[in-house]
């Protein structure tokens, strides 16, 4: 009897052990709400602007931390990284066992290399068990992205993918006054764009008067891959399949695309008639090239596709008309068709090439940490965020647009439209105000050119699709070491004498395939075999 | 033992005689032991999977018996690449660089006019002053090859930093320029130490300025010339970051980039923290070997040596 009651006992035990424990597993975690206040911290970029706030504690962290423990009961406390350091102390921290329980970067390699080191949290279970809370996230990045990282072989997944609304990226720009001067209109080819640049430098004088010599018909930068990008890809075949986009698409610059050698040949002609600022080689930072374009001396360039409005009064548009008169300008053109006869533009999707969050191993509170990736993700708060204080931070304008004001003191932004606070969203996203909105984000600048500019930067684009392979181990082992060598080898084949311009491309591709290069196109070929059943055969 | 015992003296006695020096030690071991030996355990990373979550006694060796990122090294192009490049510019820098401050503080202690000695030297000392961050953007101003002030002025376009071996003379008169001022000061301390009556003697025995020069000043100087090279030998395979990453450009990365921006790329950029502790530990290792060679063959040549 003794003994039965001892069992009875022992199994009474053992259920409430579990009864209990199966209450623990539910983490607290009540109608979309934990019952007990949780604490969670999230990195956030430190820009250190003149007239910023403190990153950590201003009133847009007042309204998210506010919000955070209404909605969920969550505590929020903010800790600070360098914006260009980002890589370096995520690191750090993350090596003394303090990383943000919600980190961002750029870099999808950097997490992966964490992820190998046992650093970040594996968030299938996390979003098998609580995708329903995950509302908002799914609204923004879309369902089936949640899983965009997914390892195909392993189904673990260490990161989520933001969103970039707008994905355009390059425009090319023209000096508008130059061409009504020699009487010639906007290029509509290659061609065109060519011969305009051939006039401006044959008619120095009359554009530049005593500063003749100063004439600089076309620039680019070390960046040869962002900064000629429109020409280069112009040589690419139009009917590039999806898996070569992929196989040859580890960096954003397309180098590795077939025929791009071709784009850089004409870059290099180019350069030897004289038409590319000569000692663009030399310098690796841009204030020379801003302030040739400035002083007015530029004739045409390719670049981010808001480039010459970006600063307000310090904007290249701004100090042109200052330094030359009213009528110089920059305006956007689209002229490098390809053999399809279309001005072919490569983007990345609007998920998937922009920022990526992760939670690193350390975090406690993993379901918190992710619930304030859906919160983040929420459309209301990334409008607030993004607009803020009528009067203060913007005025409504004709037609329901934002039109966002450069506010001072305590409401200021530390970063354009809070993209560091709206991790998971990366530029405005205020439903249908927002290319109306956008049109009036650059003062001063006529709406008609930004929104053309952009379209142009999106006209006839392409986006790759999207093969998810797992992690490339061969991208790990290269660091940015191949970044340096693909300037390094565009750079010098742009600059070689025409006769030389074969004998430095092909040695200094060789050189970046021999250091990586190759592997990571083996690898992905491998890759596209082992997930797709893919038989890649290199043309 | 018992004869120490009688003729020296125990630890303990000096310990009570000196006390208050061995205190004011304390503090300089203390330093050493934590900011210095400790941080040694962390080595072993060279010899572990690439991990800096868990302390790296607790991480499992890397394969090849731990030597997985030294063979990986050495079978990298580009730390080959990089391992001569340094070796090249800091050969360089020894054979042109370390006699300049030698014969700039000769020159200066000829100097008779004691104000402009001291203008002189004030003036050359200010370079070292200036970060090479500024001196590149300077240096490109300069020395660009077409938009340049000196070529503007000259009319040519002679590409000082637009080629390989143009960059190496243009790296090395500048780290010269930069520091050659500085490094007089060691030479000048020397110098003062020089009896003036050897001087006088060497008059009397009719030597001129040259003779001098010679037989008095130079001898004078040797110990700290050869101490000074015996130190610049143990540098040999180190390598600065910030002179050859600010003055290069994409045209010259085959001669520019050396260990220190190959661990910056791959290291701290790129997270591969064994591979760029197993490089590290390589250029340490090198660097010692250097040095005790260099030590024994000063030794072995009459001189001091460092220790």
């Amino acid at each position: 009897m003794k003994r039965i009651l001892a069992l009875v006992l022992i199994v009474a035990m053992i259920a409430t052990l579990g009864v209990t424990s199966a209450f623990a597993a539910d983490d607290g975690f009540v109608d979309g709400k934990f019952t007990e206040t949780r604490h969670i911290t999230v990195e956030i970029f430190n820009r250190n602007n003149d007239g910023g706030t403190d990153p950590t504690n201003n009133v847009w962290t007042d309204y998210l931390k506010k919000a955070m423990l209404d909605r969920y009961n969550v505590e929020v406390e903010y800790v600070s990284v360098g914006r260009w350091t980002e890589v370096d102390d995520v690191n750090n921290l993350l090596a003394i066992g303090e990383a943000p329980d919600v980190c961002y970067t750029y870099s999808g390699t950097t997490i992966l290399n964490y992820a190998s080191m046992g650093g970040v949290t594996d968030l299938a279970p996390y979003i098998e068990e609580y995708g329903d809370e995950l509302g908002d996230l799914k609204a923004l990045i879309g369902a089936d992205n949640l899983y965009y990282d997914k390892d195909p072989a392993t189904g673990t997944l260490y990161m989520l993918q933001g969103a970039m609304p707008n994905n355009g990226r390059i425009t090319t720009f023209i000096r508008q006054d130059w061409l009504t001067k020699l009487g010639l209109g906007l290029p509509t080819t290659r061609q065109e764009f060519h011969d305009a640049l051939v006039a401006f430098r044959d008619n120095a004088e009359t554009l530049l008067g005593a500063d003749a010599d100063k004439m600089v018909p076309y620039t680019t930068s070390t960046d040869i891959g962002w900064r000629n990008d429109l020409m280069s890809i112009s040589f690419v075949p139009n009917d590039i399949t999806d898996e070569e986009l992929y196989v040859y698409g580890y960096d954003d610059r397309h180098m590795l695309y077939p025929n791009y050698k071709e784009g850089i040949r004409e870059l290099n002609a180019w350069y030897n008639e004289g038409l590319v600022w000569k000692d663009f080689a030399l310098y690796t930072d841009s204030t020379e090239e801003d302030n040739m374009m400035k002083a007015g001396y530029v004739g045409a360039f390719m670049h981010n596709w808001d480039y010459p409005w970006r600063n307000g009064e310090d904007s290249i548009a701004a100090n042109l008309v200052r330094n030359v008169g009213p009528d110089a300008m920059y305006v956007p053109i689209d002229c490098f068709e390809n053999d399809a006869g279309i001005t072919r533009k490569f983007l990345g999707d609007v998920v998937g090439s922009d920022r990526k969050s992760f939670i690193p191993s350390t975090c406690d509170e993993p379901l918190a940490a992710l619930l304030y990736l859906n919160f983040i993700s929420n459309a209301d708060v990334i409008k607030y965020l993004q607009t803020g204080l009528e009067g203060t931070n913007y005025v409504m304008a004709e037609g329901g647009a934002y039109q966002i004001l450069p506010a001072t003191g305590e409401w200021v932004k530390n970063s354009g439209n809070n993209i560091d606070y709206t991790m998971t969203c990366n530029g405005l996203y205020l439903g249908d105000a927002t290319d109306a909105s956008t049109a009036l984000s650059y003062p001063g600048i006529s709406a008609d050119l930004v929104i053309q500019a952009n379209n142009y930067s999106k006209t006839n684009g392409r986006i790759a699709k999207h093969f998810n392979c797992g992690a490339i181990e061969a991208e790990n082992d290269v660091g940015t070491s191949l970044t340096s060598k693909r300037d390094a080898l565009l750079t010098k084949a742009v600059t070689a004498a025409p006769e030389a311009f074969d004998a430095e491309f092909d040695a200094g591709m060789a050189d970046y395939l021999a250091s990586g290069g190759q592997a990571i196109i083996d690898e992905r070929i491998e890759k596209l075999a082992e997930v797709y059943g893919y038989n890649f055969v290199a043309k | 033992m018992k004869i120490n015992k009688h003729m020296g003296f125990s630890w303990k006695t000096y310990l009570k005689r000196y006390w208050t020096l061995y205190l004011l030690l304390v503090l300089p071991i203390v330093f050493f032991v934590v900011f210095r030996y400790t941080p040694m355990a962390y080595i072993l990373l060279a010899f572990k999977k690439n991990n800096i979550l868990q302390p790296p006694w607790q991480v499992a060796w890397a394969k090849n018996n731990g030597f997985e990122w030294f063979i990986k090294a050495f079978n990298d192009k580009n730390f080959l690449d990089a391992l001569r490049n340094t070796i090249v510019l800091n050969l360089l820098d020894l054979i042109i660089g370390s006699p300049m401050p030698i014969i700039m503080a000769i020159l200066l202690n000829e100097l008779a006019y004691p104000k402009f000695k001291r203008l002189t030297q004030t003036v050359l000392y200010l370079p070292h002053f200036l970060s090479w961050v500024i001196i590149s953007s300077i240096t490109l101003r300069l020395f660009a090859t077409n938009d340049g002030l000196i070529n503007k002025a000259l009319g040519t376009a002679i590409p000082f930093v637009g080629t390989e071996s143009n960059w190496r003379a243009t790296y090395i008169i500048l780290g010269i320029w930069k520091e050659c001022g500085w490094n007089t000061i060691i030479y000048l301390a020397a110098l003062t130490s020089i009896s003036p009556e050897l001087y006088e003697a060497a008059e009397v025995d009719g030597a001129g300025r040259l003779r001098k020069i010679w037989h008095v000043t130079l001898p004078g100087i040797r110990s700290t010339i050869i101490v000074l090279l015996i130190m610049n030998l143990g540098h040999i395979l180190g390598s600065e970051f910030d002179r050859p990453f600010t003055l290069s450009n994409p045209l010259v990365v085959g001669a520019s980039k050396t260990i220190s921006i190959f661990v910056y790329e791959r290291g701290i950029q790129g997270s591969q923290f064994s591979l760029s502790t197993a490089v590290g530990l390589f250029q340490s290792v090198v660097c010692v070997i250097f040095l005790l060679l260099s030590n024994w063959l000063a030794k072995k040549f009459g001189e001091r040596g460092v220790w």
